[in-house]
């Protein structure tokens, strides 16, 4: 009986079952499509000022970039302080998504104030990202 | 003829191979094009002018002249120094403060009196900035 069995499992299915990892796949790719959010980065990379009270953000958000010689970013591309506005809107898609504005800390203040002000108009939560202080 | 014959009844599985390399590809491109955005930061919040019971006491307001110093009520004062008027001013509810920015005084500075200010219990921070 055994060897019976034996002879057929080596004649006919000699595959190797693939179901396990096929499981393993789907649970991983289900996984990585519910924790996609597909944020647009700016694209320039900004000295944050430093803050204690910081706190984690919403990690969907609609992100703007201040550099360090005044210019705002968005998704890898220059522009001006009046799109920002019609931006957060298209990007937040009736959603409501927070505003983020990375800030370089040795950009113009105003031109900080400004941003926040613009943003305000279309989105009630606009934050500015910051970085914890060296203990 | 025959060997059709021999094979038909035992290979009815389906050819999963297709199926496997197509979920690969969906699992890479979902492991590469998911960003984990990690940004702590401060939200300042205020309550917009419309209602007009928050303009009954006078926020307490810092400028930040394009010089880069720091002052509240025309006196030069220490970032540390913050807190403390914050906590002094408004002493039994929450405070609000204002701080004016000049074109020219730093982002930097200007986050950290905002973030001092939270710090020391304000509710509402506004971010204002001044003409030329």
């Amino acid at each position: 009986m055994r060897a019976r069995n034996r002879l057929i499992e080596t004649t006919d299915t000699d595959a190797i079952n693939v179901s396990p990892l096929i499981d393993v796949v789907f649970i991983l790719l289900i996984f990585f499509i519910v924790s996609a959010t597909f944020v647009t980065l700016p694209g320039v990379e900004v000295t944050r000022p430093q803050a204690v009270t910081g706190k984690a953000l919403e990690k969907n958000a609609v992100i703007f970039a201040l550099s360090a010689d005044n210019e705002i970013k968005y998704a890898g591309s220059t522009v001006q302080l009046e799109e920002i506005p019609g931006l957060v809107e298209q990007a937040s898609k009736d959603k409501g998504k927070p505003v983020v504005i990375q800030v370089d800390q040795w950009a113009d203040a105003s031109m900080l104030a400004k941003m926040v002000a613009q943003a305000r108009k279309k989105s009630i939560d606009v934050s500015i990202a910051t970085r914890k202080p060296r203990a | 003829m025959r060997r059709r014959l021999s094979t038909e009844p035992e290979r009815t599985e389906i050819n999963v191979s297709p199926l496997i390399d197509l979920v690969f590809i969906l699992l890479i491109f979902f492991i590469v094009a998911t960003s984990f955005v990690n940004e702590v930061g401060i939200t300042p919040k205020h309550k917009d002018t419309a209602s007009s019971s928050s303009n009954l006491e006078e926020p307490l307001a810092f400028d930040l002249p394009a010089s880069g110093q720091l002052l509240q009520d025309g006196m030069v004062i220490g970032l540390e120094q913050v807190a403390p008027l914050v906590r002094s001013n408004t002493a039994d509810k929450a405070p609000s403060v204002l701080v004016r920015v000049s074109p020219g005084a730093r982002a930097g500075l200007a986050t950290q009196v905002m973030d001092q200010a939270m710090l020391a219990g304000a509710q509402a921070v506004k971010l204002s900035p001044l003409a030329q």
